[in-house]
Protein backbone atom coordinates (compact mmCIF):
# COMPACT_ATOMS: atom_id res chain seq x y z
CA UNK A 1 0.00 0.00 0.00
CA UNK A 2 1.41 3.37 -1.34
CA UNK A 3 0.57 6.52 0.64
CA UNK A 4 1.06 10.37 -0.08
CA UNK A 5 1.76 13.09 2.78
CA UNK A 6 -0.41 15.89 1.49
CA UNK A 7 1.31 19.00 2.90
CA UNK A 8 0.44 22.38 3.38
CA UNK A 9 2.08 25.08 0.34
CA UNK A 10 1.33 27.81 2.98
CA UNK A 11 0.51 29.19 6.85
CA UNK A 12 -2.46 29.20 7.90
CA UNK A 13 -5.12 28.04 9.73
CA UNK A 14 -7.36 25.34 8.93
CA UNK A 15 -11.06 26.52 8.36
CA UNK A 16 -13.08 23.54 7.15
CA UNK A 17 -12.33 19.76 7.31
CA UNK A 18 -14.27 19.08 3.47
CA UNK A 19 -13.25 15.19 3.60
CA UNK A 20 -13.00 12.32 6.49
CA UNK A 21 -11.16 9.34 6.90
CA UNK A 22 -12.13 6.45 4.89
CA UNK A 23 -13.67 8.91 2.00
CA UNK A 24 -12.26 8.40 -1.60
CA UNK A 25 -10.34 11.31 -3.23
CA UNK A 26 -10.56 12.73 -6.80
CA UNK A 27 -7.36 14.74 -7.66
CA UNK A 28 -9.41 17.94 -7.98
CA UNK A 29 -11.03 17.18 -4.79
CA UNK A 30 -10.05 19.42 -1.76
CA UNK A 31 -9.68 17.66 1.58
CA UNK A 32 -9.96 20.82 3.54
CA UNK A 33 -9.93 24.50 3.53
CA UNK A 34 -7.46 26.41 4.84
CA UNK A 35 -7.46 30.66 5.74
CA UNK A 36 -4.42 32.60 5.28
CA UNK A 37 -4.33 36.54 4.78
CA UNK A 38 -8.42 36.48 4.61
CA UNK A 39 -8.57 33.73 1.62
CA UNK A 40 -10.17 30.41 1.16
CA UNK A 41 -7.12 28.08 0.10
CA UNK A 42 -8.31 24.54 -0.65
CA UNK A 43 -6.20 21.87 0.20
CA UNK A 44 -6.27 19.52 -2.96
CA UNK A 45 -5.75 15.65 -3.03
CA UNK A 46 -3.38 16.16 -6.32
CA UNK A 47 -3.75 12.18 -6.71
CA UNK A 48 -6.89 9.66 -6.42
CA UNK A 49 -7.19 7.39 -3.62
CA UNK A 50 -8.54 7.12 0.01
CA UNK A 51 -7.95 9.57 2.64
CA UNK A 52 -6.10 7.58 5.48
CA UNK A 53 -5.68 10.33 8.47
CA UNK A 54 -6.10 13.87 8.90
CA UNK A 55 -3.13 14.90 10.71
CA UNK A 56 -5.13 18.43 11.54
CA UNK A 57 -8.22 20.17 13.66
CA UNK A 58 -10.27 22.68 12.26
CA UNK A 59 -8.91 26.42 13.25
CA UNK A 60 -5.20 24.73 14.19
CA UNK A 61 -2.56 26.99 12.82
CA UNK A 62 -0.51 25.18 10.08
CA UNK A 63 3.62 26.01 8.67
CA UNK A 64 4.27 26.28 5.61
CA UNK A 65 5.41 22.58 4.40
CA UNK A 66 3.23 21.18 7.47
CA UNK A 67 1.70 17.43 6.74
CA UNK A 68 -2.46 17.94 7.19
CA UNK A 69 -3.19 14.51 5.59
CA UNK A 70 -2.07 11.11 4.28
CA UNK A 71 -3.69 9.53 1.61
CA UNK A 72 -3.85 6.04 0.69
CA UNK A 73 -3.55 5.77 -3.42
CA UNK B 1 55.52 19.96 -50.32
CA UNK B 2 52.58 20.07 -48.69
CA UNK B 3 51.89 20.83 -45.09
CA UNK B 4 49.67 17.45 -44.53
CA UNK B 5 52.50 16.58 -41.64
CA UNK B 6 51.33 19.62 -39.82
CA UNK B 7 47.74 19.15 -40.89
CA UNK B 8 48.00 15.68 -39.12
CA UNK B 9 49.95 16.67 -36.21
CA UNK B 10 46.72 19.28 -36.01
CA UNK B 11 44.49 16.23 -36.33
CA UNK B 12 46.45 14.56 -33.85
CA UNK B 13 46.24 17.45 -30.94
CA UNK B 14 42.19 17.97 -31.81
CA UNK B 15 41.57 14.23 -31.21
CA UNK B 16 43.47 14.36 -27.45
CA UNK B 17 41.07 17.40 -27.12
CA UNK B 18 38.42 15.46 -28.13
CA UNK B 19 39.60 12.77 -25.69
CA UNK B 20 38.64 14.61 -22.76
CA UNK B 21 40.14 13.77 -19.38
CA UNK B 22 40.42 9.97 -20.89
CA UNK B 23 37.98 7.41 -20.79
CA UNK B 24 38.46 6.36 -17.53
CA UNK B 25 37.47 10.02 -15.90
CA UNK B 26 34.44 10.12 -18.13
CA UNK B 27 33.09 6.46 -17.51
CA UNK B 28 33.29 7.95 -13.81
CA UNK B 29 31.53 11.16 -15.15
CA UNK B 30 28.79 9.16 -16.73
CA UNK B 31 27.83 7.33 -13.72
CA UNK B 32 27.04 10.10 -12.03
CA UNK B 33 24.20 10.87 -14.53
CA UNK B 34 26.15 13.60 -15.90
CA UNK B 35 27.16 14.56 -19.99
CA UNK B 36 30.73 15.51 -20.63
CA UNK B 37 30.72 18.96 -21.53
CA UNK B 38 31.13 17.92 -25.22
CA UNK B 39 28.22 16.13 -25.03
CA UNK B 40 26.81 19.15 -23.38
CA UNK B 41 27.39 21.48 -26.15
CA UNK B 42 26.23 19.04 -28.62
CA UNK B 43 23.02 18.37 -26.80
CA UNK B 44 21.65 22.03 -26.65
CA UNK B 45 23.45 23.83 -29.63
CA UNK B 46 22.22 23.50 -33.01
CA UNK B 47 23.82 20.46 -35.33
CA UNK B 48 27.23 21.00 -36.58
CA UNK B 49 26.47 24.59 -35.89
CA UNK B 50 29.82 24.61 -32.75
CA UNK B 51 33.09 26.33 -33.91
CA UNK B 52 35.10 25.17 -31.20
CA UNK B 53 37.92 28.16 -30.42
CA UNK B 54 41.09 27.37 -29.05
CA UNK B 55 40.57 23.67 -29.28
CA UNK B 56 44.63 23.25 -28.84
CA UNK B 57 44.86 24.74 -25.04
CA UNK B 58 46.33 22.48 -22.70
CA UNK B 59 49.50 20.89 -21.27
CA UNK B 60 51.76 18.86 -23.97
CA UNK B 61 54.06 16.38 -23.02
CA UNK B 62 56.72 15.95 -25.53
CA UNK B 63 59.81 12.68 -25.76
CA UNK B 64 62.87 14.01 -27.52
CA UNK B 65 60.89 17.12 -29.06
CA UNK B 66 58.23 14.60 -30.10
CA UNK B 67 54.36 15.15 -28.86
CA UNK B 68 53.52 12.37 -26.77
CA UNK B 69 50.50 13.56 -25.52
CA UNK B 70 48.16 16.43 -24.64
CA UNK B 71 46.08 17.29 -21.30
CA UNK B 72 43.33 19.45 -22.54
CA UNK B 73 42.82 22.69 -21.02
CA UNK B 74 39.64 22.57 -18.27
CA UNK B 75 37.71 24.96 -20.52
CA UNK B 76 35.56 24.22 -24.00
CA UNK B 77 34.05 27.19 -26.15
CA UNK B 78 33.35 28.62 -29.06
CA UNK B 79 30.85 30.05 -31.27
CA UNK B 80 27.26 27.92 -32.02
CA UNK B 81 23.98 28.38 -33.18
CA UNK B 82 20.86 27.71 -31.50
CA UNK B 83 17.39 27.47 -33.15
CA UNK B 84 19.72 29.16 -35.92
CA UNK B 85 21.07 32.22 -33.89
CA UNK B 86 24.48 32.29 -32.60
CA UNK B 87 25.59 31.97 -29.10
CA UNK B 88 29.01 32.11 -27.61
CA UNK B 89 29.21 29.06 -25.19
CA UNK B 90 31.75 27.58 -23.03
CA UNK B 91 32.04 25.03 -20.06
CA UNK B 92 34.16 23.96 -17.79
CA UNK B 93 35.84 20.40 -18.60
CA UNK B 94 34.76 18.45 -15.43
CA UNK B 95 36.90 14.87 -16.44
CA UNK B 96 39.96 17.29 -16.75
CA UNK B 97 41.09 18.36 -13.01
CA UNK B 98 37.61 19.09 -11.69
CA UNK B 99 37.37 21.72 -14.26
CA UNK B 100 39.82 23.98 -11.75
CA UNK B 101 40.95 27.38 -13.26
CA UNK B 102 44.35 26.99 -15.42
CA UNK B 103 47.12 28.54 -16.03
CA UNK B 104 46.97 30.47 -19.89
CA UNK B 105 48.39 33.22 -21.21
CA UNK B 106 44.58 34.15 -22.06
CA UNK B 107 41.85 33.05 -20.09
CA UNK B 108 39.26 31.04 -22.37
CA UNK B 109 36.19 31.61 -20.02
CA UNK B 110 34.35 30.71 -16.69
CA UNK B 111 34.99 34.21 -15.37
CA UNK B 112 36.13 37.05 -18.42
CA UNK B 113 37.85 35.31 -21.03
CA UNK B 114 37.87 34.75 -24.49
CA UNK B 115 34.00 33.41 -24.64
CA UNK B 116 32.80 36.47 -22.51
CA UNK B 117 34.74 39.02 -25.27
CA UNK B 118 33.34 37.02 -27.88
CA UNK B 119 29.46 38.04 -26.58
CA UNK B 120 30.74 41.19 -25.88
CA UNK B 121 32.43 42.29 -29.31
CA UNK B 122 29.93 41.01 -31.37
CA UNK B 123 27.06 41.30 -29.16
CA UNK B 124 25.72 37.88 -28.97
CA UNK B 125 24.01 36.03 -26.15
CA UNK B 126 26.34 34.11 -23.72
CA UNK B 127 25.52 30.84 -22.57
CA UNK B 128 27.81 29.44 -19.51
CA UNK B 129 28.03 25.53 -18.83
CA UNK B 130 29.13 25.69 -15.35
CA UNK B 131 30.84 22.60 -13.67
CA UNK B 132 33.90 23.73 -11.85
CA UNK B 133 35.60 23.59 -8.43
CA UNK B 134 37.00 26.99 -8.84
CA UNK B 135 39.90 28.22 -7.41
CA UNK B 136 41.78 26.17 -5.35
CA UNK B 137 44.67 26.89 -2.26
CA UNK B 138 47.16 24.31 -4.26
CA UNK B 139 47.36 27.25 -7.08
CA UNK B 140 49.76 29.41 -4.77
CA UNK B 141 52.41 26.24 -4.26
CA UNK B 142 52.71 26.84 -8.51
CA UNK B 143 52.48 30.65 -8.48
CA UNK B 144 54.77 30.95 -5.38
CA UNK B 145 52.52 33.47 -4.35
CA UNK B 146 48.74 34.02 -3.42
CA UNK B 147 46.80 35.80 -5.82
CA UNK B 148 44.27 38.83 -4.74
CA UNK B 149 40.53 37.99 -5.42
CA UNK B 150 39.65 39.40 -8.46
CA UNK B 151 42.61 37.94 -10.56
CA UNK B 152 40.02 36.97 -13.23
CA UNK B 153 37.38 39.38 -12.26
CA UNK B 154 33.66 39.71 -12.81
CA UNK B 155 34.14 43.12 -14.78
CA UNK B 156 33.22 41.74 -18.27
CA UNK B 157 30.29 39.23 -16.82
CA UNK B 158 28.52 42.34 -15.09
CA UNK B 159 29.02 44.51 -18.69
CA UNK B 160 27.22 42.34 -20.65
CA UNK B 161 24.74 42.03 -18.20
CA UNK B 162 23.44 45.00 -19.90
CA UNK B 163 24.40 44.13 -23.10
CA UNK B 164 23.20 40.75 -24.42
CA UNK B 165 21.38 37.72 -22.69
CA UNK B 166 23.47 35.70 -20.43
CA UNK B 167 22.11 32.21 -19.17
CA UNK B 168 24.31 30.15 -17.02
CA UNK B 169 23.37 26.40 -16.32
CA UNK B 170 24.83 24.76 -13.42
CA UNK B 171 25.72 21.43 -14.37
CA UNK B 172 27.88 20.18 -11.24
CA UNK B 173 28.64 21.21 -8.00
CA UNK B 174 29.59 24.92 -8.32
CA UNK B 175 31.22 26.85 -5.59
CA UNK B 176 33.02 29.80 -4.91
CA UNK B 177 33.96 31.76 -8.41
CA UNK B 178 32.06 29.35 -10.58
CA UNK B 179 28.96 29.62 -8.55
CA UNK B 180 29.12 33.54 -8.21
CA UNK B 181 29.28 33.49 -12.51
CA UNK B 182 26.41 31.45 -12.40
CA UNK B 183 24.28 33.80 -10.27
CA UNK B 184 25.39 37.08 -12.88
CA UNK B 185 23.32 35.85 -15.37
CA UNK B 186 19.75 36.98 -16.39
CA UNK B 187 18.41 33.12 -15.90
CA UNK B 188 19.81 30.27 -14.43
CA UNK B 189 18.99 26.83 -14.24
CA UNK B 190 20.44 23.92 -12.53
CA UNK B 191 19.67 19.99 -12.77
CA UNK B 192 17.64 18.18 -9.37
CA UNK B 193 19.71 15.66 -8.19
CA UNK B 194 23.20 15.95 -9.84
CA UNK B 195 24.02 19.64 -9.60
CA UNK B 196 24.35 21.81 -6.59
CA UNK B 197 25.50 25.65 -6.14
CA UNK B 198 26.97 27.32 -2.98
CA UNK B 199 29.64 29.83 -1.53
CA UNK B 200 31.48 26.73 -0.10
CA UNK B 201 30.78 23.10 0.23
CA UNK B 202 30.24 20.86 3.17
CA UNK B 203 34.28 20.49 4.46
CA UNK B 204 34.38 24.57 4.59
CA UNK B 205 31.02 24.64 6.29
CA UNK B 206 31.92 22.10 8.34
CA UNK B 207 35.41 23.51 9.68
CA UNK B 208 33.61 27.15 9.99
CA UNK B 209 30.81 26.52 11.66
CA UNK B 210 30.87 22.92 12.75
CA UNK B 211 27.80 22.17 10.57
CA UNK B 212 27.79 18.64 8.80
CA UNK B 213 25.33 19.04 6.04
CA UNK B 214 25.60 17.32 2.32
CA UNK B 215 26.36 19.14 -0.70
CA UNK B 216 22.80 18.30 -1.95
CA UNK B 217 20.79 19.31 1.14
CA UNK B 218 23.03 22.35 1.17
CA UNK B 219 22.83 23.23 -2.00
CA UNK B 220 20.61 21.11 -4.00
CA UNK B 221 17.65 22.28 -5.89
CA UNK B 222 15.32 22.22 -3.32
CA UNK B 223 17.29 25.03 -1.77
CA UNK B 224 19.10 27.15 -4.51
CA UNK B 225 16.12 27.19 -6.17
CA UNK B 226 12.64 26.50 -4.14
CA UNK B 227 14.12 28.07 -1.02
CA UNK B 228 16.49 31.03 -1.64
CA UNK B 229 15.82 31.29 -5.57
CA UNK B 230 19.48 31.75 -5.93
CA UNK B 231 18.94 29.78 -8.78
CA UNK B 232 16.05 30.42 -10.97
CA UNK B 233 14.08 27.12 -12.10
CA UNK B 234 15.19 23.45 -11.98
CA UNK B 235 15.45 20.53 -14.94
CA UNK B 236 14.78 17.31 -14.37
CA UNK B 237 17.72 16.10 -15.75
CA UNK B 238 20.29 17.38 -18.45
CA UNK B 239 18.81 17.39 -21.87
CA UNK B 240 15.56 18.98 -20.24
CA UNK B 241 17.74 21.54 -18.63
CA UNK B 242 18.76 22.37 -22.79
CA UNK B 243 15.27 22.13 -23.92
CA UNK B 244 14.84 24.98 -21.29
CA UNK B 245 17.57 27.39 -22.52
CA UNK B 246 16.88 27.07 -25.85
CA UNK B 247 12.96 28.01 -25.01
CA UNK B 248 14.30 30.76 -22.82
CA UNK B 249 16.87 32.66 -25.65
CA UNK B 250 13.70 32.02 -28.19
CA UNK B 251 12.18 35.01 -26.08
CA UNK B 252 15.08 37.23 -25.99
CA UNK B 253 16.42 39.45 -28.83
CA UNK B 254 20.35 38.84 -29.85
CA UNK B 255 21.32 42.09 -27.70
CA UNK B 256 19.77 45.35 -26.24
CA UNK B 257 20.01 47.00 -29.43
CA UNK B 258 17.66 44.59 -31.41
CA UNK B 259 13.76 43.52 -30.25
CA UNK B 260 12.94 40.17 -29.30
CA UNK B 261 11.91 37.59 -32.05
CA UNK B 262 8.74 38.06 -33.54
CA UNK B 263 6.85 34.80 -34.50
CA UNK B 264 3.93 33.41 -36.45
CA UNK B 265 1.07 32.12 -34.53
CA UNK B 266 -2.00 30.69 -35.66
CA UNK B 267 -3.10 31.46 -32.21
CA UNK B 268 -6.29 34.48 -33.50
CA UNK B 269 -5.34 37.51 -31.58
CA UNK B 270 -9.35 38.10 -30.92
CA UNK B 271 -9.90 34.49 -29.30
CA UNK B 272 -12.31 34.59 -26.32
CA UNK B 273 -11.58 32.29 -24.04
CA UNK B 274 -15.30 31.72 -22.02
CA UNK B 275 -13.55 30.15 -19.10
CA UNK B 276 -12.41 34.00 -18.44
CA UNK B 277 -15.63 34.54 -17.68
CA UNK B 278 -15.87 32.13 -14.42
CA UNK B 279 -12.58 31.74 -13.70
CA UNK B 280 -12.80 34.18 -10.87
CA UNK B 281 -14.93 33.01 -8.02
CA UNK B 282 -17.76 35.83 -6.94
CA UNK B 283 -17.11 35.04 -3.13
CA UNK B 284 -13.91 37.45 -2.96
CA UNK B 285 -11.93 34.85 -0.37
CA UNK B 286 -12.14 32.45 -2.74
CA UNK B 287 -9.01 31.69 -4.63
CA UNK B 288 -8.55 31.04 -7.94
CA UNK B 289 -5.44 29.45 -10.79
CA UNK B 290 -3.42 32.25 -11.81
CA UNK B 291 -1.55 29.96 -13.86
CA UNK B 292 -4.59 28.30 -15.83
CA UNK B 293 -5.38 32.43 -16.40
CA UNK B 294 -2.47 33.60 -18.14
CA UNK B 295 -2.54 30.77 -20.30
CA UNK B 296 -5.90 31.23 -21.45
CA UNK B 297 -4.75 34.79 -22.49
CA UNK B 298 -1.65 34.83 -23.79
CA UNK B 299 -0.52 32.86 -27.10
CA UNK B 300 -1.23 29.01 -26.71
CA UNK B 301 1.50 27.28 -24.91
CA UNK B 302 3.58 30.35 -25.04
CA UNK B 303 4.06 30.84 -21.27
CA UNK B 304 7.39 30.44 -19.93
CA UNK B 305 7.33 30.54 -16.10
CA UNK B 306 10.70 32.06 -14.48
CA UNK B 307 11.58 30.93 -10.53
CA UNK B 308 7.91 28.37 -10.53
CA UNK B 309 8.96 27.53 -7.48
CA UNK B 310 10.07 30.45 -5.72
CA UNK B 311 8.60 33.66 -4.38
CA UNK B 312 5.21 31.98 -5.56
CA UNK B 313 2.94 34.58 -4.58
CA UNK B 314 3.29 36.60 -7.74
CA UNK B 315 4.04 34.79 -11.35
CA UNK B 316 6.57 35.79 -13.80
CA UNK B 317 6.19 34.58 -17.18
CA UNK B 318 7.81 35.20 -20.41
CA UNK B 319 5.00 34.72 -22.78
CA UNK B 320 3.99 35.92 -26.27
CA UNK B 321 0.85 37.75 -27.77
CA UNK B 322 -0.27 38.00 -31.35
CA UNK B 323 3.75 36.69 -31.34
CA UNK B 324 5.13 39.63 -29.82
CA UNK B 325 7.26 38.58 -26.66
CA UNK B 326 5.94 39.75 -23.38
CA UNK B 327 6.70 39.53 -19.75
CA UNK B 328 3.81 38.55 -17.84
CA UNK B 329 3.59 39.47 -13.78
CA UNK B 330 0.07 38.08 -12.24
CA UNK B 331 -0.34 37.89 -8.78
CA UNK B 332 -1.02 34.47 -7.22
CA UNK B 333 -4.10 34.44 -4.31
CA UNK B 334 -3.16 30.99 -4.01
CA UNK B 335 -0.14 32.17 -1.85
CA UNK B 336 -0.47 34.89 0.85
CA UNK B 337 -3.25 35.74 -0.94
CA UNK B 338 -1.32 36.91 -3.13
CA UNK B 339 0.28 39.96 -0.90
CA UNK B 340 3.99 40.21 -1.81
CA UNK B 341 6.34 39.15 -0.04
CA UNK B 342 10.19 39.41 0.11
CA UNK B 343 10.77 36.80 -2.18
CA UNK B 344 7.81 37.42 -4.52
CA UNK B 345 8.85 40.80 -3.97
CA UNK B 346 12.53 40.72 -4.91
CA UNK B 347 11.34 37.88 -8.22
CA UNK B 348 9.27 41.09 -9.23
CA UNK B 349 11.82 43.60 -9.33
CA UNK B 350 14.46 41.22 -11.56
CA UNK B 351 11.91 40.59 -14.00
CA UNK B 352 11.06 44.01 -14.31
CA UNK B 353 14.39 45.10 -14.93
CA UNK B 354 15.11 41.68 -17.32
CA UNK B 355 11.77 42.76 -19.21
CA UNK B 356 13.22 46.48 -19.59
CA UNK B 357 16.92 45.87 -20.24
CA UNK B 358 15.92 43.60 -23.28
CA UNK B 359 12.73 45.85 -24.41
CA UNK B 360 9.95 43.51 -23.53
CA UNK B 361 6.81 45.01 -22.63
CA UNK B 362 5.25 44.04 -19.35
CA UNK B 363 1.50 43.08 -18.72
CA UNK B 364 0.66 42.98 -15.08
CA UNK B 365 -2.35 40.94 -14.51
CA UNK B 366 -3.49 41.93 -11.11
CA UNK B 367 -4.56 40.76 -7.81
CA UNK B 368 -2.78 42.05 -4.82
CA UNK B 369 -3.82 43.02 -1.56
CA UNK B 370 -0.52 44.97 -0.90
CA UNK B 371 2.56 43.96 0.96
CA UNK B 372 2.68 41.21 2.90
CA UNK B 373 2.10 41.91 6.89
CA UNK B 374 3.32 40.53 10.61
CA UNK B 375 6.09 40.01 12.41
CA UNK B 376 7.94 37.48 10.14
CA UNK B 377 7.31 39.75 7.05
CA UNK B 378 8.65 42.81 8.54
CA UNK B 379 11.52 40.80 10.28
CA UNK B 380 12.61 39.90 6.41
CA UNK B 381 12.35 43.78 5.10
CA UNK B 382 9.18 42.96 2.95
CA UNK B 383 8.58 46.83 3.37
CA UNK B 384 12.07 48.23 1.99
CA UNK B 385 12.22 44.91 -0.65
CA UNK B 386 8.80 45.45 -1.50
CA UNK B 387 9.58 49.38 -2.56
CA UNK B 388 12.66 47.85 -4.28
CA UNK B 389 10.18 46.36 -6.44
CA UNK B 390 7.79 49.54 -6.59
CA UNK B 391 10.91 51.51 -7.18
CA UNK B 392 12.18 49.38 -10.35
CA UNK B 393 8.80 49.38 -11.82
CA UNK B 394 8.27 53.73 -11.92
CA UNK B 395 11.92 53.53 -13.04
CA UNK B 396 11.50 51.24 -15.80
CA UNK B 397 10.99 52.70 -19.41
CA UNK B 398 9.49 49.35 -21.31
CA UNK B 399 5.78 50.16 -21.77
CA UNK B 400 3.27 48.31 -19.40
CA UNK B 401 -0.05 47.39 -19.57
CA UNK B 402 -2.32 46.94 -16.27
CA UNK B 403 -5.13 44.70 -16.05
CA UNK B 404 -6.55 44.06 -12.72
CA UNK B 405 -8.39 40.98 -12.12
CA UNK B 406 -9.23 41.42 -8.47
CA UNK B 407 -7.57 43.24 -5.58
CA UNK B 408 -4.86 46.11 -6.29
CA UNK B 409 -4.34 47.81 -3.10
CA UNK B 410 -1.65 49.83 -1.80
CA UNK B 411 2.04 50.59 -2.74
CA UNK B 412 1.87 46.81 -4.21
CA UNK B 413 -0.86 48.17 -6.21
CA UNK B 414 0.67 50.90 -8.06
CA UNK B 415 4.00 49.18 -8.54
CA UNK B 416 1.99 47.29 -11.78
CA UNK B 417 1.16 50.52 -13.49
CA UNK B 418 3.11 52.50 -16.29
CA UNK B 419 3.55 55.78 -14.55
CA UNK B 420 6.21 57.11 -16.56
CA UNK B 421 4.40 56.23 -19.57
CA UNK B 422 0.82 55.59 -21.04
CA UNK B 423 -0.49 54.89 -17.48
CA UNK B 424 -3.02 52.72 -19.12
CA UNK B 425 -5.57 50.62 -16.95
CA UNK B 426 -8.02 48.33 -17.86
CA UNK B 427 -9.91 46.10 -15.19
CA UNK B 428 -12.49 43.51 -14.94
CA UNK B 429 -15.72 43.28 -13.42
CA UNK B 430 -14.60 41.82 -10.42
CA UNK B 431 -12.05 44.30 -9.51
CA UNK B 432 -11.32 46.28 -6.43
CA UNK B 433 -9.08 48.94 -5.53
CA UNK B 434 -7.69 51.56 -3.21
CA UNK B 435 -5.28 52.56 -0.49
CA UNK B 436 -6.30 49.53 1.60
CA UNK B 437 -8.85 46.68 1.42
CA UNK B 438 -11.80 47.59 3.61
CA UNK B 439 -11.67 44.67 5.92
CA UNK B 440 -9.02 45.80 8.23
CA UNK B 441 -9.09 49.18 6.85
CA UNK B 442 -12.46 50.72 8.05
CA UNK B 443 -11.94 49.11 11.56
CA UNK B 444 -9.00 51.65 12.08
CA UNK B 445 -10.32 54.27 9.81
CA UNK B 446 -13.43 54.47 11.83
CA UNK B 447 -12.38 53.05 15.29
CA UNK B 448 -14.07 55.67 17.48
CA UNK B 449 -17.27 55.72 15.82
CA UNK B 450 -17.46 51.86 15.67
CA UNK B 451 -16.32 51.61 19.59
CA UNK B 452 -19.02 54.37 20.73
CA UNK B 453 -22.23 52.38 18.94
CA UNK B 454 -24.49 50.18 20.94
CA UNK B 455 -23.67 47.38 18.56
CA UNK B 456 -19.70 47.54 17.43
CA UNK B 457 -19.81 44.63 15.33
CA UNK B 458 -22.50 45.75 14.05
CA UNK B 459 -21.41 48.86 12.83
CA UNK B 460 -18.26 47.92 11.64
CA UNK B 461 -20.27 45.72 9.29
CA UNK B 462 -22.43 48.17 8.33
CA UNK B 463 -19.68 50.57 7.59
CA UNK B 464 -18.21 48.09 5.73
CA UNK B 465 -21.17 47.82 3.68
CA UNK B 466 -21.29 50.97 3.05
CA UNK B 467 -17.63 51.47 1.71
CA UNK B 468 -18.12 48.51 -0.31
CA UNK B 469 -21.00 49.88 -2.43
CA UNK B 470 -18.05 52.88 -3.71
CA UNK B 471 -16.07 50.36 -4.46
CA UNK B 472 -17.35 49.18 -7.91
CA UNK B 473 -14.86 49.47 -10.69
CA UNK B 474 -17.78 50.95 -12.82
CA UNK B 475 -18.37 54.22 -10.86
CA UNK B 476 -13.69 54.57 -11.41
CA UNK B 477 -14.32 54.30 -14.79
CA UNK B 478 -17.00 56.86 -14.86
CA UNK B 479 -14.65 59.34 -13.54
CA UNK B 480 -12.45 58.31 -16.11
CA UNK B 481 -9.80 56.91 -13.03
CA UNK B 482 -9.68 53.67 -14.62
CA UNK B 483 -9.53 53.59 -18.29
CA UNK B 484 -11.77 51.18 -19.02
CA UNK B 485 -13.49 47.99 -17.49
CA UNK B 486 -14.03 45.30 -20.04
CA UNK B 487 -15.64 41.87 -20.26
CA UNK B 488 -13.30 39.23 -19.16
CA UNK B 489 -13.40 37.00 -22.57
CA UNK B 490 -11.92 40.57 -24.83
CA UNK B 491 -8.95 40.77 -22.68
CA UNK B 492 -6.25 39.33 -24.77
CA UNK B 493 -7.77 40.66 -28.05
CA UNK B 494 -7.52 43.81 -26.06
CA UNK B 495 -3.87 43.26 -25.34
CA UNK B 496 -2.82 42.04 -28.28
CA UNK B 497 -3.72 45.21 -29.86
CA UNK B 498 -2.07 47.43 -28.22
CA UNK B 499 0.98 45.03 -27.74
CA UNK B 500 1.21 45.18 -31.57
CA UNK B 501 0.32 48.74 -31.67
CA UNK B 502 3.63 50.06 -29.03
CA UNK B 503 5.62 47.90 -31.95
CA UNK B 504 6.68 50.70 -33.38
CA UNK B 505 7.90 53.24 -30.65
CA UNK B 506 10.02 50.00 -28.89
CA UNK B 507 11.74 50.56 -32.23
CA UNK B 508 13.03 53.86 -31.36
CA UNK B 509 14.36 53.03 -27.86
CA UNK B 510 16.71 50.48 -28.11
CA UNK B 511 20.08 50.51 -26.42
CA UNK B 512 20.77 49.81 -23.36
CA UNK B 513 19.16 51.13 -20.36
CA UNK B 514 20.62 53.86 -18.02
CA UNK B 515 19.72 53.82 -14.29
CA UNK B 516 20.36 56.21 -12.23
CA UNK B 517 19.88 56.57 -8.32
CA UNK B 518 20.23 54.17 -5.66
CA UNK B 519 17.51 51.48 -5.23
CA UNK B 520 16.19 51.41 -1.50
Amino acid sequence: MATKEVKSEITGAVWKIVKQPGDMLGEEDAIMILESMKMEIPVLAECTGRLLELKVKENEPVAEGQVLAVVEV
Amino acid sequence: MSWKPEADDLAARRAFADGLGGPEAIEKHHAQGRLTVRERIAGLTDAGSFQEVGKLTGKGAYVDGQLDKVVPAPYVMGLAKIDGRPVAIGGEDFTVRGGTSWGSDRRKGGQGGFVEDLAHEYRIPLVNLIDGAGGSVASATRRGYTVFPGIHGFERSVQLMAEVPVVSAVMGTAAGGPAGRAILAHWSVMVKGTSQVFAAGPPVVERSLGQKIDKEALGGAGIAVDTAGTIDNAADDEPSAFAMIRRYLGYMPRNVWELPPVVKTDDPPDRADEGLLTIVPRERRQPYNMRKLVGMIVDRDSAFEIQPTCGRAVITSLARLHGYVVGVIANNPMVNGGAMDVKAARKQAHFIQLCDTFHIPIVFLVDVPGFMVGLAAEQAATLREGMRAVYVALQATVPMLTCVIRKCYGMAGMGTTDKNGLDFKIAWPSAEWGSLPVEGGAAAAFKREIESAADPAARLKEIEADLRKLASPLLTAEAFAVEDVIDPRETRAYLCRFVEAMQGRLATTLGPKLRAGVPP
